[in-house]
């Protein structure tokens, strides 16, 4: 081998670095279109998929940016959207909406009040989907007696009537020629609504363009060109937004805490975090032999430190929860005294309760070690965390806890079947608390039921959403919220751990980011550079 | 040497019915029952006891075990893999058809990088064996094979596309996007194939021909390139056979962290998803293709080296 072999070598190298790294000279395409003022590079982990607004299987997001409902749920109540204005019956069962005119589809179809009526016969043909939403149960009729008239019958009085209807999904238009037969359940011939944007182009697992809809009823917005690329790693999404390929990352597990704090004092991009959307806590089996007993449920609520978890695991970014629900939530601004994080009082509950420490720091009664499992979702690291950091936490106290991490699927079974002493759980969120959570906590569906099965008062909680669900009277639904949030405070049933908020991380000279009352919903009409 | 290639498709028949047996238990061993879990990843808010019923009559799970084992395989010969949980709307065989093209982009990207990279560079490191250019290399290599996949694409990622503004960070769509992912892909093969090229040369080089070659007076380019090299490359040939579906599969952690559409962003978020046909038609799909190219290189080694030609015949 000689030397000129080895100058052939260096120049290989030398072009290999050049295929790698010579490409240089052109910058990157998506930053200069992102310059212009009217486009916004949006992202998420994962594509758009079906947007049939009829089921659950699409982005909310841009199922919000294509669609509208009859109403909108805002901080200061309901506003009309495609019914203009409404007026319920006496009775509370008769809901006659008047629907605005000259409303349009993106295809120029009319958007009256029997398009309204196709869709609800559409929804309505596959009721089993929606049962979630309690007016399903409820429905007796749905009319509509001329083109500007749409009108509800319901067999009993619902006051979450128009928070049902202003949620994302089902109750969306869409245009009745793009149904399937006017059904669809099996599906739509295309993604037609009166919403702000209309999707103009889409490669399934790449991105997602949408533009302005020009026949918009509404304020039209100042993004006319919205484009969602789809990146699933949390690492490389912000790298993205450092080099200028995208614009906005936003939502509650699109940003970790980690990368909020990083971005918090940064001048090129902004975080904005909303109000809380959910609560994080643990659910305790009060059907199990040792958490029966309120005083070690109590100790176990004194026992934990929320600002520690709150600070130490996720910066501060999501705030201490002492309330199943926070006060911002409707209805749950009510006066209830937190379990103070106390060591002594929590010891000092389980001495009352008969559990006494033994050699070897554990607590014991009548031959019984206090040990206790808690169940946590294996893909959740923060919920790892927090558990190691309990387990550590509840030995000071002389509790054993077993942590355990499960796979989704069977986190979600042992939950539903009771199978716990503690679990981890989230509550639903706005805008469906607190009625749906609670709504829920009557069928055995979720973790709550089988939670609250060894609870004395469990009978008169249930009977209680109940009312509350067909009370009409204002003042009378409030007085049972509180009997029933106290009930479940009391029973401390609930460990709330910390409050989930949204996370937006953006550009700084992008304008106007901030949350709604959906939790899921982007709001980009209000968005501008 | 017809006979021997019948016999050995034959032999492989068992092998696939072996692995298709297995996908269908390991993903039915799962305790969830797959009604509900098809209902839950479709985000249906509360499952009740009517749509889980009505969900496993449509999904055929009513039947018996074995017939539903039959059932799947029948389908999968006519290359129905059935519908993903999370977007009932496309089917598997579909999903798997639109992202194949990408992951074989990549891989095949990759493949070109480790030939063209470690070839000359493993040879150079033989050649020189212990000289500042080997010493390098192998401490270079030594460092990659230990460095995970992920982390290399957020470094390259955060250097090349960030520091020096030279590539886009990810997404897919022009020869830029493959650069990197490429590269990442490529670099453990890399070093496993300049370790495999050199170790292997510096053996051939011990040879007798190499002796007699010598003594006869060739030239030492003509030794190096036409005897001890060739020589080199049969363990190569039967290594790169089985490097081709391991670079198919083992594009999945680089796929995602780059946002590359292809396979492995299909298997992730089916496995985060709980997308279990897409998952049992990958794992399916991935062993197919470990038997036949096992296959496939063991018949070209058997007929590029005479001496095994003989044995066979």
């Amino acid at each position: 081998m000689n030397k000129k072999s080895f100058i052939a070598l260096g120049l290989m190298a030398a072009m290999s670095l050049t295929i790698l790294t010579g490409c240089g000279g052109s910058s990157n395409d998506s930053k200069a279109s992102t310059a212009k003022k009217e486009d916004l590079v949006f992202v998420n982990y994962r594509d758009i998929r079906n947007l049939n607004p009829h089921l659950y299987a699409g982005e909310m997001y841009a199922q919000e940016m294509l669609y509208d409902g009859l109403v909108n749920i805002t901080a200061d109540g309901y506003e009309g959207a495609l019914a203009e204005s409404w007026t319920i019956s006496d009775d509370g069962k008769v809901y006659t909406f008047k629907i605005r005119k000259g409303v349009k589809f993106s295809n120029g179809e009319i958007c009256d009040a029997n398009a309204i009526l196709a869709n609800f016969n559409a929804i309505i043909e596959n009721k089993a989907r929606h049962t979630w939403l309690e007016m399903m149960n409820l429905l007796v009729s749905v009319s509509a007696p001329d083109a500007d008239t749409f009108v509800i019958e319901l067999s009993k009085p619902y006051y979450p009537m128009l928070t049902e209807l202003g949620v994302t999904r089902p109750f969306a238009m869409i245009a009745p020629s793009a149904m399937k037969n006017g059904s669809t359940k099996d599906g739509v011939n295309g993604y037609i609504g009166t919403g702000a944007y209309v999707l103009s182009k889409f490669e399934t697992d790449k991105y997602a363009i949408f533009e302005a809809n020009p026949n918009y009823w509404g304020k039209k917005p100042e993004i006319k060109t919205i484009t969602v690329k789809v990146i699933p790693d949390n690492q490389t999404r912000i790298l993205a937004l450092e080099k200028g390929e995208i614009d906005l990352i936003f939502g509650k597990n699109m940003i970790d805490a980690d990368a909020v704090n990083k971005y918090a004092d940064n001048k090129k991009f902004k975080v904005a975090l909303s109000e809380p959307t959910s609560t994080r806590q643990i659910v305790l089996n009060t059907n199990n032999g040792i958490l029966v007993d309120d005083n070690v449920r109590k100790a176990l609520q004194h026992a934990t430190n929320k600002e520690a978890i709150s600070q130490g695991i996720f910066y501060g970014i999501e705030k201490p929860a002492d309330t199943l629900f926070a006060k911002t939530v409707p209805y749950c601004n009510i006066d209830l005294k937190p379990y103070n994080f106390d060591v002594a009082v929590a010891g000092n509950l389980l001495d009352t309760a008969g559990w006494t420490k033994a050699a070897d720091g554990t607590r014991e009664k009548n031959g019984q070690k206090l040990a206790l499992n808690l169940l946590y979702n294996s893909d959740s690291v923060t919920e790892k965390s927090i558990s190691e950091y309990l387990q550590s936490e509840y030995a000071k106290i002389g509790v054993n806890l077993k942590i355990e991490g499960q796979e989704e699927q069977s986190y979600r079974d042992n939950m539903k079947t009771g199978n716990f002493d503690m679990v981890f759980n989230i509550c639903w969120g706005m805008p469906y608390d607190p009625q749906s959570s609670l709504s829920a906590m009557r069928a055995p569906v979720y973790g709550d039921y089988a939670a609250q099965l060894g609870l004395h008062d469990k009978k008169e909680i249930d009977e209680a959403i109940t009312s509350i669900l067909t009370s009409t009277n204002e003042e009378e639904r409030q007085k049972l919220y509180a009997f029933v949030l106290t009930r479940l405070h009391d029973d401390a049933v609930y460990i709330p751990i910390t409050y989930e908020c949204n996370k937006a991380l953006y550009r700084a000279d992008l304008q106007g980011v901030g949350f709604t009352q959906s939790q899921y919903e982007v709001p980009f009409t209000d968005m501008h550079f | 040497m017809r006979n021997y290639i019948i016999k050995r498709v034959l032999g492989a028949i068992p092998l696939l019915i072996c692995i298709s047996f297995l996908c269908f238990v390991f993903i039915n061993l799962i305790p969830s029952d797959p009604a509900e879990v098809a209902l839950r990843v479709s985000q249906v808010p509360v499952i009740t006891e009517e749509i889980i019923a009505e969900t496993r009559a449509a999904m055929g799970l009513d039947k018996p075990y074995l017939v539903r084992y039959l059932d799947w395989v029948i389908n999968c010969l006519h290359l129905d893999f059935g519908i993903s949980y999370t977007n009932p709307d496309r089917t598997v065989g579909g999903e798997l058809l639109r992202c194949l093209p990408a992951t074989l982009v990549l891989a095949g990207a990759s493949l070109v990088l480790v030939i063209f990279l470690s070839l000359p560079i493993g040879f150079f490191c033989a050649v020189y064996k212990d000289s500042w250019f080997d010493r390098i290399t192998r401490g270079f290599i030594f460092m990659t094979t230990a460095m995970p996949a992920y982390w290399v694409g957020l470094l390259l990622m955060w250097l090349v596309s960030i520091k020096f503004d030279l590539l886009p960070t990810s997404g897919n769509g022009s020869w830029k996007h493959l650069i990197l992912p490429a590269f990442t892909v490529s670099l453990t093969y890399i070093s496993t194939y300049i370790r495999l090229i050199r170790n292997n040369m510096l053996e051939n080089m011990k040879e007798d021909y190499v002796l007699y070659a010598n003594v006869r007076g060739l030239p030492q380019k003509s030794i190096l390139v036409k005897h001890i090299l060739k020589n080199s490359l049969h363990t190569c040939i039967v290594a790169v056979g089985m490097s081709i579906p391991q670079l198919i599969a083992g594009t999945i952690v680089v796929e995602n962290v780059f946002a590359w559409p292809g396979l492995g962003t299909l298997c992730i978020t089916s496995i985060f998803n709980r997308d279990y046909p897409v998952i049992q038609t990958y794992v399916l799909l991935i062993g197919v293709l470990f038997v036949v190219f096992n296959l496939l290189f063991d018949i070209i080694q058997t007929i590029a080296d005479p001496r095994l030609k003989n044995e066979v015949s």
